[in-house]
């Protein structure tokens, strides 16, 4: 079986800086794959050029065996490839309920003419969004606070709202952009328990951070990414004990220890 | 065409007109830009602050009878000095509020221009030549006020380089340029170098007013050029550079001065605006400014 | 960073509950019918002039709130206005079609102008959007000027005729522009609380995070952009027809303006808000008759009240009140 998504010698670079330099990596269905690295060190660009929302200067994206290089994010959407966003994670004016729907385009949005006119299919498809809505919140723990303000909400409950906005569009492949920053371990937890939980249903997740502890307790695999390039790549506990990472990530001097 | 281009006349007078053209651009432009790069405010009554000079330059040098050189020293001050209270009444409001400031500043030369009316009614007033004659050299024929707009533009930009580069308020403008909340942590008073760059700015479009209006002529409705003048500018250069106000002042000038030479001045407008639509387009960041 | 929120600022802080802004809406409703019955009740010459006056203003205004509601604050719409008021009036003039012939060119081809340039510049952010605006409708108030054989040049276009005979008296004509606003108003109204409203709203909020749900965001934005800017042809064919002469000022930056102006001040959150905005501005000129120079004072010094203190404009004030005494809650705030 040939793996979800196949990133060949993906590169951005902005002016002279290579944020992100052939970088390759797959992931395979079901599987929760770890992009690790210290700031600066490009893992939300590379999440960019994945989900089309920053053009690559060269390589490619594959998607279940399709070329997706440089598609716009909402096609990329349709495939089944969605995101969450490191700092506006929420629409934070409005309910958590309606959140959801604005995540639910595909399913919900019958065209301009049908939904002017509320035509019966405008109508069906608003039943069958709304039911998706419902089943969402219920599956995030999120159905008691559906009427509050998203930017009411605590951060943790924000960060898993993000997730559950982009679930919304029945999605292969989840890519979180720092989902646990500026949590509290028992909110990072929680979050950690919501991956898990979606992945059991099938979806594959991307997750991106660069705390250490949290991502080996959660990953199948992890890549390390230094520079813009890859540092190191495998299962947790050998990626972590890499002397490379460690002196990148401490400093030559603790290498030994 | 390419025989005008040789001839020494027709070349001579494109140069010097682009040169003076593009000096009292850049006067208006700086001032817009530092505007924008310090406080994001969108200016856009600068033209009236320029008209307001220019009415200021009419009341001096020629209901006034000052001599030329107090006159042009003095209108830009009789401008930005008053100009502090509105800075305190109006402009302050909208400091780093870019939407904000660009709807409210409209409502702002709206009110300007309307009190200007109800001041000095719509007539054009014409502010006597100071120095008329012209200077032949190899063979170019050289207006006199062409090369005195050039050459006082030039002293009053020299000035502006002096105290951007080498004084601590210029050094602290230039870092709140950069980033406004890094200059606020390391100690530098905002709400100062907001009132010195506001002064410096209107104090510029209050000059290239005054230089304006004494070789057109000065009218309530007179701010209406100078502001369009200093968008182009600005947007050709990138919003918030000042070298960038400096290279497109230069295009600007010199292209509606060529353009205007041998196609007339509409076709220089359409020129103008049409590059920066495109220039909009594909490089919103301006040639010199920098993406976000 | 550079997302759609920080142009257009977002400011329901306190969401209106569902009562009170059905209660807002079901009040304009209430306001807008009185008045358009009133010129009848006084059935008076002048005051069926002003009414029609309102109803152009309020197809100009509610159909520029449509783009505004993406974000996007457009500073040529009057442009727009005149481009269908001058293709209007020459189709009908030189081409010698009917005024139904007139009013669909007028429409098209302000659309089409949309179409034409919408996938370009809603691409900018909000800031640059303004931008390109301002010197598009400079530009188009250029053509306006210059190309005489169509336009007229300065001295504009006159004698152009009044859409049937009995139309060009006032009191025919106003049953007419009601009906043609009205029309307006509803579509724009209806557009805003269908689905595809909804997406409007989220694109306004969060571009960026709108695009990554799946939603084709330029795609969505040109539409409603060129919509608007076919309401906009259309009530200019309605105005050259009405005026019977048409020059390049009334469609100048002080035109596309006061249709901003009457979203500013009404508010730009609701519907409701231009169609205050656009009564409002339509009527104190006319109090103030004799002085222009100080209502156009007037109308600056509240633009700047409003957008330094009360940036959601009257149907805003609500909201402002309770931020007021919610002071710990500053998030979103500019
Ligand atoms: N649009 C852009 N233009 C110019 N440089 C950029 C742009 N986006 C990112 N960069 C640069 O690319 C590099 C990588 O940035 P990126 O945001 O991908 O890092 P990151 O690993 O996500 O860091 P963090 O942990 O802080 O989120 C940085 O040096 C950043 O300044
Ligand atoms: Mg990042």
């Amino acid at each position: 079986m040939s793996p979800l998504l196949e990133v060949h010698k993906l590169s951005r670079f902005f002016g002279g800086l290579r944020a992100v330099n052939d970088l390759s990596f797959t992931v395979s269905s079901g599987e929760i794959f770890g992009i690790i690295g210290p700031n600066g060190a490009g893992k939300s660009t590379a999440v960019n050029l994945v989900s089309g929302v920053t053009k690559p200067t060269s390589g490619k994206v594959r998607f279940q065996g399709t070329d997706v290089t440089g598609q716009p994010p909402h096609k990329l959407v349709q495939y089944g490839l969605a995101r969450t966003f490191q700092s506006t994670t929420v629409f934070g004016n409005c309910t958590v309920e309606e959140n959801c729907r604005r995540g639910s385009y595909l399913a919900r949005y019958p065209g301009f003419f049908h939904s002017f006119f509320s035509t019966s299919k405008a109508g069906e498809m608003r039943q069958a969004s709304d039911s998706r809505v419902a089943e969402v919140l219920e599956w995030l723990d999120l159905h008691r606070v559906r009427n509050v303000r998203a930017a009411d909400l605590p951060y943790g409950a924000q960060k898993t709202l993000g997730m559950a906005i982009s679930l919304m569009a029945w999605p292969k492949l989840l890519m979180l952009d720092e989902p646990v920053a500026g949590l509290s371990a028992a909110e990072a937890d929680n979050v950690r328990d919501t991956i898990r939980k979606i992945r059991a249903e099938g979806i594959s997740v991307v997750v991106i951070d660069h705390n250490m502890r949290f991502m080996a307790g959660l990953c199948d695999r992890i890549l390390v990414l230094h520079h813009g390039q890859e540092l190191a790549h495998g299962l947790p506990q050998d990626v972590l004990s890499d002397p490379n990472v460690i002196e990148a990530y401490l400093g030559r001097r603790y290498v030994k220890a | 065409m390419l025989s005008m281009l040789t001839n020494p006349t027709i070349l001579g007078q494109i140069v010097v007109n682009g040169m003076s053209l593009s000096s009292i651009y850049i006067l208006v432009a700086l001032g817009f830009t530092l505007l924008f790069g310090i406080m994001r405010v969108v200016n856009f009554a600068h033209g009236e602050f320029a008209m307001l000079g220019g009415f200021a330059m009419y009341y001096l040098y020629a209901v006034f009878s000052l001599p030329w050189v107090a006159a042009i020293l003095l209108a830009p001050l009789a401008v930005a000095i008053p100009a502090l209270f509105l800075e305190w009444l109006v402009f302050r409001w909208f400091y780093q509020k870019m939407f904000q400031s660009m709807i409210g500043l409209l409502g702002l030369s709206i009110v300007m221009i309307y009190s200007a009316l109800l001041t000095w009614d719509a007539f054009e007033r014409n502010i006597p030549a100071a120095f008329d004659g012209i200077l032949r050299f190899a063979g170019v024929i050289l207006p006199i006020d062409r090369l005195v707009t050039i050459g006082v533009s030039a002293l009053a930009l020299g000035a502006f380089y002096f105290l951007m580069v080498h004084t601590r308020i210029g050094l602290a403008m230039r870092a709140a340029a950069q980033d406004v909340e890094i200059a606020g942590t390391q100690g530098i008073d905002t709400r100062k170098i907001y009132r010195v760059a506001f002064f410096v700015a209107i104090l510029l479009a209050a000059l290239a007013g005054a230089l304006y209006g004494q070789v057109y002529a000065v009218s309530p409705f007179m701010g209406e050029r100078p502001l369009f003048v200093a968008f182009i500018v600005v947007i050709l250069g990138g919003m918030g550079s000042i070298p960038g106000a400096a290279l497109g002042g230069l295009i600007l000038g010199f292209t509606e001065s060529f353009l205007g030479t041998f196609y007339g001045g509409s076709v220089a407008s359409y020129a103008s605006f049409g590059a920066v639509i495109l220039l909009l387009i594909f490089r919103p960041w301006g040639l010199l400014g920098k993406p976000e | 960073m550079n997302s759609t929120a920080e142009t257009v600022p977002v400011i329901s802080k306190v969401r209106l509950g569902r009562s009170t802004s059905s209660a807002l809406i079901g009040g304009g409703i209430a306001i807008v019918a009185a008045l358009a019955i009133m010129p009848y009740l006084l059935d008076e010459r002048f005051f069926y002039h002003i009414a029609i006056l309102v109803c152009f203003a309020a197809i100009g205004a509610s159909s520029l709130h449509l783009i505004i509601r993406t974000g996007h604050v457009s500073l040529c719409h009057a442009a727009f206005i005149g481009v269908g008021a001058y293709v209007s009036a020459n189709v009908v003039m030189k081409l010698g079609f009917p005024f139904v012939g007139g009013l669909v060119a007028g429409t098209l081809a302000a659309a089409g102008l949309g179409l034409m340039i919408g996938p370009v510049i809603l691409r900018l952010t909000g800031k640059y959007f303004v931008l390109i605006t301002f010197l598009f409708g400079e530009i188009l108030r250029m053509v306006f000027v210059d190309w005489q054989s169509i336009t007229g040049g300065a001295n504009g276009l006159s004698g152009i005729p009044a859409p049937a005979p009995v139309f060009a008296e006032p009191k025919y004509f106003y049953a007419l522009a009601l009906l043609a606003a009205t029309a307006c108003v509803a579509v724009c109204g209806r557009i805003l609380s269908s689905e595809t409203g909804r997406f409007v709203n989220a694109i306004r909020e969060s571009e960026q995070l709108t695009e990554c749900v799946g939603v084709p965001v330029i795609r969505t934005k040109v539409m409603i952009f060129v919509i608007a800017c076919g309401f906009a042809g259309f009530a200019g064919a309605l105005i050259a027809h009405y005026a019977r002469y048409i020059s390049p000022p009334n469609f100048g930056p002080l035109e596309s303006l006061n249709l901003v102006i009457m979203n500013v001040i009404g508010g730009m959150q609701t519907l409701v808000g231009p169609l205050l905005g656009a009564i409002f501005l339509v009527l104190v000129p006319e109090f103030l008759r004799g002085y222009v120079q100080l209502q156009h004072i007037m109308f600056g010094v509240i633009l700047i009240l409003v957008m330094a203190f009360l940036p959601a404009g009257v149907v805003g004030v609500k909201d402002w009140v309770a931020r007021r005494m919610i002071p710990h809650d500053r998030r979103g705030e500019q």
